[in-house]
């Protein structure tokens, strides 16, 4: 098979990484596959599978990668461009791949009033107003003419869209149901895929949602009656619909056209819409019944937690709703919101919200919990009710993906331990590999510090965190490091209010000040507009020669979405081990699920957590082979085998054994000759045959036996 | 330079230093001092190395005499004359003190200017060594025209490049306990303007306070005392002259966010391509009421605020001066209809061939200062690479461009006979020695004649800038020009014509020169007999 690579030189790991994709593919089986940042894992993606689906174009029709951020997909969309204009030259052909980006109407529309505004439901609502059917534009067609993209999906070769898209059923159901079974889906940067399956099953109400729903149901209700006056016959033709049911539905099921949805099992299909809901005014009085019943259980006074047979139990003795009607709630209330002619959508929320709980609710009796806290933990005298409506199991969301395509890859920098996705994702990969770096100069230097130059452990465990030596040498660390780094350095604190009581604590012993003297220090807050800035003017600092200081959180937007590339960033400090608040009930229930369901230990998992999560961290500073970054573990706990086992192994194979257990001195002095070394000039020269092959290279059989051992098969 | 030449201008005896008695000099330019029956310093100090003088208290028993060098060593006399001890270092003292100041202002940069010309250009410096070391015309003359020349071309550079601000300035006022309940702030006037540039709020307070409402020092004791400067306080009372300052600040920190990103890359409102309605999800919803947030919590987020606040002021103030760099290639956004994005991003830069990534240049007036670091002035001259790799380039360029026109050429024969013509005895060459100099006399003796050409021409050429004399400052420098050539002439002409004379007999090698002087003094004679005339 010939691949074309837009490139003239190619990593070793690359061409490692498309050997096993093509085995995946070719077993049409899934795989998961770790590869480090910045090693080009998406051209290596891109090339093969359009390689592949230019070879057999029988096997493979399509692809679906699935990334995170907005600048991720941009990034792959200019990447598959520079991909696209390599194939025209090379081949001398016009391409005949047809590619698309999807993304929320945000990012997407080419009005200019309503792309002025800058919140998504605000967007959503106008835009919605404006065309009144589904449009909206595609970045590649002629921007002044809308185009509908559901047609467009079923045609393009290529859709690059977000992880949401294929995962959300309330999303899927409109975009990604269509799509044929030979299509290659990819989950890029998947390292937190099981979370995003969870929120998208998951429901939170509060009373503010309730009130709010109240208002849409009286709205429906007045509507109701106008347009009874008017055009009765509307009202009737509805009601025709729905008893001849969803039976289309079903039809396009069996004949396997549609990707199945989660939120609509099989067997409602199979039904119709139960009389009891039928007709409008029933709908509306079985929704009002629901709402005070949902209020009523938000009265509590203690906490309350139990599973979805109990509650439907509940719910049928007080209100007498049955199971059924409420597993139609949220097909019944799209149909009537579509009969009604409602144009903005976003002003219903609320009720699509209980809607999609009614029918969650009713549909699934395992891996959900009901949790109603009538207060928050910290704040036990203020009343905040929250009905907790949380998925256990990510495998519920991700199954019919996993069903419905003969291939899906699922790939990121840090999947570490390889072995625990397709554990909680519950599927059956054909390869699992994890691939090094091959470096020509070890251009990443990890340090664990575990002591302060006073022999006092540091850690961020719960019983030492408020400690000052604790505290006193992470700021010591801190300091002597922003005497000797250049540029950038980024350090990430296990959470929020961990991160305000450290710096209060740092200013209040002048740390802070003297940090000052080296570096402009910038810090990460809750508000997303704000922390934007700050990031901007941290890389400004970088940018003029003054260096600065990023702090920041693990688990925060920065830990997730920001590159710091080169002077960026040329340390990580990564303070304490980023472990999930425990104590959070619906951690505690999943913790429980995942015991008895799936047979891992609750520490194995938050172990395996706070480790994606610190290798994430750590890993946003090197982001390529010319790329070079300290990363610096200040936490005795890393130094353990169970800790350090959990990184990926592109990183744990630089960790010898001496560069555990610190103390800050000998880090300060590990640093300044890991830095002294790097700052020499690097050439291509250096890095060739070694860490870049040129094609004759790769022609040769010894190259080829080296590249074998790339990879390591788990 | 020969010490002897130097003008002394007072000296005391009787001086220890290190216990060793010996002598102390103060000359024109710098202070030394030599032990008793020596004829040579062991000490010298030039002034302008001088930071300052210290004395001894007048109580204690030994009088002395403290300097401070930059380089902040210190030498110490000792003045151990026992009747005029006193008198003997007050006389010191006071000759240094008048002497200091002049070289303090004058000699870091005059001196650093003049340095730089001498180092610069050997040629120059040679000159220099010719007429003012052998003090055929003083220092200042020599430099009178050369300064005011250059000081056209260096005027960029001399420019004062205005400094950032330390991010850690607040830091600096480090408060001092003054021993009775009380605080003790050191502000200096660097601070100060510190301050007024990072927070333009309290500049504008200031302006309108100071003096009519209150003193500066009132000023600057509520600024410490007020919840402003104490970033963790929250604020406590409206009476506080800079809660109005909090609030701007506050305001200009929402414009900043207002304002948004410019990079999407930073963006992380935009981050998330979100698709969860409010309501969906585990994280829990954010409490939206502040009111459960305690009091330490609120000072927490006021400090990390304020500290983003802080450093990009900070940071804007230093980019108020500095030249704003350009992107550079990592960034440089390309235009794709309406959308940026930064190409830096998705390429990796070792997998494809070289295509001269553009990088920002690091502008240098002296890129060897750069690498060497401040180094002592020596006489050689640098040419550093980039000099030479440019000339090559720039010769490489110019042979590959290079077309003979022929249409303007002589003919051949035309060019030959010019040849002949220019060549040693040719027509044109006549008057000239028959012989090439170089093979008549030894490389030293022709090295010595370039030198007195030189020195000739400069001389002459400040001789004849004086023409022509039309005020009372010109007549006078023409006079002293004219003495200047004769002591040219007698001092250091003469004595290598003999040379060469009893060397080489027959040759003549400064008859040119003397030309040249000849010339010069008929002009002046004929100009003093006009000016005669006139007067009479």
């Amino acid at each position: 098979m010939l691949v074309y690579f837009p490139y003239d030189y190619i990593y070793p790991e690359q061409y490692s990484y498309m050997q096993e994709l093509k085995r995946t593919l070719d077993a049409k089986g899934h795989g998961v596959l770790e590869m480090p940042s910045g090693t080009g894992k998406t051209i290596s993606l891109l090339s093969l599978i359009v390689a592949y689906q230019r070879a057999y174009p029988l096997e493979v029709t399509k692809l679906i990668y699935c990334s995170r951020t907005v600048p991720e997909i941009e990034k792959v969309v200019e990447e598959l461009r520079k991909l696209m204009e390599f194939y025209a030259k090379e081949t001398g052909e016009t391409n005949k791949l047809l590619a698309l980006a999807l993304s929320s109407r945000k990012n997407l529309c080419v009005h200019p009033e309503v792309s002025s505004l800058r919140f998504g439901k605000e967007v959503d609502g106008k835009c919605h107003s404006l065309t009144a059917s589904y449009i909206r534009a595609q970045r590649h067609s002629n921007p002044s003419q809308p185009i509908c993209h559901f047609f467009e999906i079923l045609h393009a070769n290529i859709v690059v869209y977000s992880y949401h898209y294929l995962l959300d059923p309330k999303i899927a159901d409109l975009v990604s149901k269509e799509l044929a079974k030979k299509s290659v889906v990819v989950f890029d940067e998947a390292h937190n895929i099981d979370n995003v399956c969870i929120d998208s099953m998951s429901v939170n109400l509060t009373r503010r949602t309730l009130d709010r729903s109240q208002a849409n149901v009286e709205t429906l209700q007045n509507t109701i009656q106008r347009i009874k006056e008017i055009d009765a016959a509307k009202l009737k033709e509805e009601y025709r619909r729905l008893v001849e049911g969803l039976k289309e539905a079903n039809v396009a099921r069996e004949t396997d056209i549609y990707l199945s949805n989660p939120v609509l099992p099989d067997e409602i299909l199979q039904e119709a819409v139960p009389g009891s809901i039928r007709t409008a005014e029933h709908f509306v009085g079985f929704m009002k019944r629901l709402l005070e019943y949902l209020k009523s259980r938000l009265r509590v006074q203690h906490v309350v937690q139990e599973s979805s047979p109990q509650f439907l139990k509940d719910i049928y003795e007080k209100v007498c709703i049955d199971r059924k009607p409420l597993r139609f709630c949220a097909e019944r209330l799209r149909s009537l919101l579509r009969t009604l002619e409602i144009t903005d959508i976003a002003d219903f929320s609320p009720i699509t919200l209980i809607s999609h709980f009614a029918t969650l609710v009713s549909t699934y009796s395992k891996g959900f919990t009901i949790i109603i806290e009538p207060f928050e933990d910290k704040t036990p005298t203020i009343a905040n009710p929250v009905l907790h409506f949380s998925c256990m199991d990510p495998s519920i969301a991700i199954k019919p993906v996993f069903e419905r395509f003969q291939s899906v890859i699922i790939t990121s920098g840090t999947l570490s331990p390889l072995d625990i996705y397709p554990r909680i994702l519950d599927f059956r990969p054909v390869t699992m590999s994890s691939f090094t770096m091959t470096l020509a100069r070890t251009c990443l230097c990890p340090l664990i510090v575990g002591r302060g130059n006073d022999q006092v452990a540091i850690s961020s465990k719960f019983e030492t965190r408020e400690d000052f030596a604790v505290i006193r040498n992470y700021g010591n660390l801190l300091l002597e490091l922003s005497g000797i780094v250049p540029d950038g350095i980024v350090a990430f604190f296990t959470s929020y209010i961990y991160m305000e009581n450290i710096v209060a604590s740092w200013y209040e012993q002048g740390i802070l000040e003297n940090i000052q003297r080296n570096k402009l220090i910038f810090i990460e807050t809750p508000d997303a507009a704000e922390t934007s800035m700050a990031l901007e003017k941290y890389q400004e600092a970088c940018e003029n020669g003054r260096g600065a200081i990023l702090l920041s959180v693990a688990r925060g937007k920065v830990s997730e979405g920001i590159d710091f590339v080169h002077h960026y960033g040329r340390a990580v400090i990564m303070f304490g081990v980023p472990y999930v608040y425990t104590q959070s009930r619906i951690l505690k229930a999943r913790l429980e699920y995942l015991r008895d369901q799936f047979q891992i230990r609750e520490n194995d998992f938050l172990t395996f957590d706070a480790m994606r999560h610190a290798a994430q961290c750590v890993g946003r500073a090197i982001r390529g082979k010319t790329d070079y970054g300290l990363m610096i573990f200040a936490d005795k706990r890393y130094a353990r085998a169970d800790k350090r086992g959990k990184l990926p192994r592109w990183i744990q194979e630089h960790i010898s054994d001496g560069s555990l257990n610190l103390t800050i001195d000998e880090t300060v002095q590990l640093s300044k000759h890991f830095l002294r070394q790097m700052a020499q000039p690097f050439r291509r020269e250096d890095q060739l045959g070694l860490s870049l092959l040129t094609l004759d290279q790769l022609q040769s059989e010894e190259t080829l036996q080296r590249i074998a051992q790339i990879a390591q098969q788990v | 330079m020969a010490a002897s030449s130097e003008e002394v201008l007072l000296v005391v005896k009787k001086v220890r230093q290190k216990k060793q008695d010996g002598t102390l000099y103060l000359m024109a330019e710098r202070i030394a001092w030599g032990p008793e029956g020596k004829d040579r310093f062991t000490v010298s100090h030039l002034y302008a190395d001088i930071r300052c003088q210290k004395i001894s208290p007048d109580g204690k028993a030994k009088i002395q005499l403290q300097l401070v060098l930059h380089t902040g060593e210190s030498t110490t006399f000792h003045f151990a004359n026992e009747n005029s001890a006193l008198r003997d270092r007050d006389a010191a003292k006071d000759l240094l003190q008048q002497l200091l100041p002049k070289f303090k202002k004058k000699a870091n940069k005059e001196l650093e200017e003049k340095n730089r010309m001498l180092q610069e250009d050997p040629v120059l410096f040679q000159l220099y060594k010719d007429l003012v070391v052998s003090q055929v015309i003083s220092a200042e003359e020599f430099w009178a025209n050369r300064l005011s020349m250059n000081s056209v071309n260096h005027s960029t550079s001399n420019n004062k490049q205005e400094v950032g601000i330390s991010a850690a300035f607040l830091a600096d006022i480090r408060p001092q306990t003054d021993g009775c309940n009380g605080l003790r702030y050191n502000l200096t006037s660097d601070i100060i303007e510190s301050i007024f540039r990072t927070y333009p709020a309290v500049k504008q307070k200031y302006a309108e306070n100071v003096p009519h409402n209150l003193t500066e020092k009132e000023f600057w004791t509520r600024f410490f005392q007020s919840h402003y400067f104490h970033r963790d306080r929250i604020s406590t009372g409206l009476q506080d002259l800079f809660s109005e300052c909090a609030k701007q600040d506050e305001k200009g920190l929402k414009s900043m966010v207002g304002q948004g990103v410019k990079n999407p890359l930073v963006d992380l409102q935009s981050l998330e391509d979100k698709a969860l309605d409010e309501g969906y999800g585990t994280a829990a919803t954010p409490s939206t009421s502040n009111s459960n947030r305690t009091v330490k919590e609120n000072s927490n987020s006021a400090i990390i605020k304020r500290f983003n606040h802080h450093s990009a002021m900070v940071l804007a103030a230093g980019l108020h001066v500095e030249v704003v760099l350009q992107t550079s290639g990592w960034f440089s956004f390309h235009d794709l209809g309406d959308w940026y994005f930064p190409v830096g991003a998705i390429e990796y830069e070792d997998l494809q061939q070289e295509d001269g990534l553009k990088t920002v240049s690091l502008n240098l007036k002296k890129s060897d200062r750069y690498s060497h670091g401040p180094v002592p002035i020596q006489t050689q001259h640098y040419t550093t690479s980039q000099d030479i790799i440019n000339s090559v380039i720039l010769v490489q360029h110019e042979m590959a461009n290079y077309k003979p026109c022929l249409t303007q050429v002589m003919s051949s024969t035309m060019a030959s006979s010019a040849i002949v013509a220019l060549s040693p005895g040719g027509v044109l060459m006549q008057a000239g020695t028959q012989q090439a100099i170089n093979q008549m006399v030894p490389s030293e003796v022709q090295s010595e004649l370039k030198h007195l050409y030189t020195a000739a021409g400069e001389l002459l050429r400040h001789f004849w800038s004086c023409f022509p004399v039309n005020t009372p400052f010109l007549e006078e420098k023409v006079v002293k020009m004219r003495s200047n050539l004769e002591r040219f002439q007698l001092t250091k002409l003469h004595p290598f014509q003999e040379k060469v004379q009893r060397q080489y007999f027959s040759t003549n090698l400064t008859g040119h020169l003397e030309e040249m002087l000849q010339t010069a003094y008929n002009k002046f004679h004929a100009w003093q007999t006009r000016r005669m005339m006139r007067k009479t």
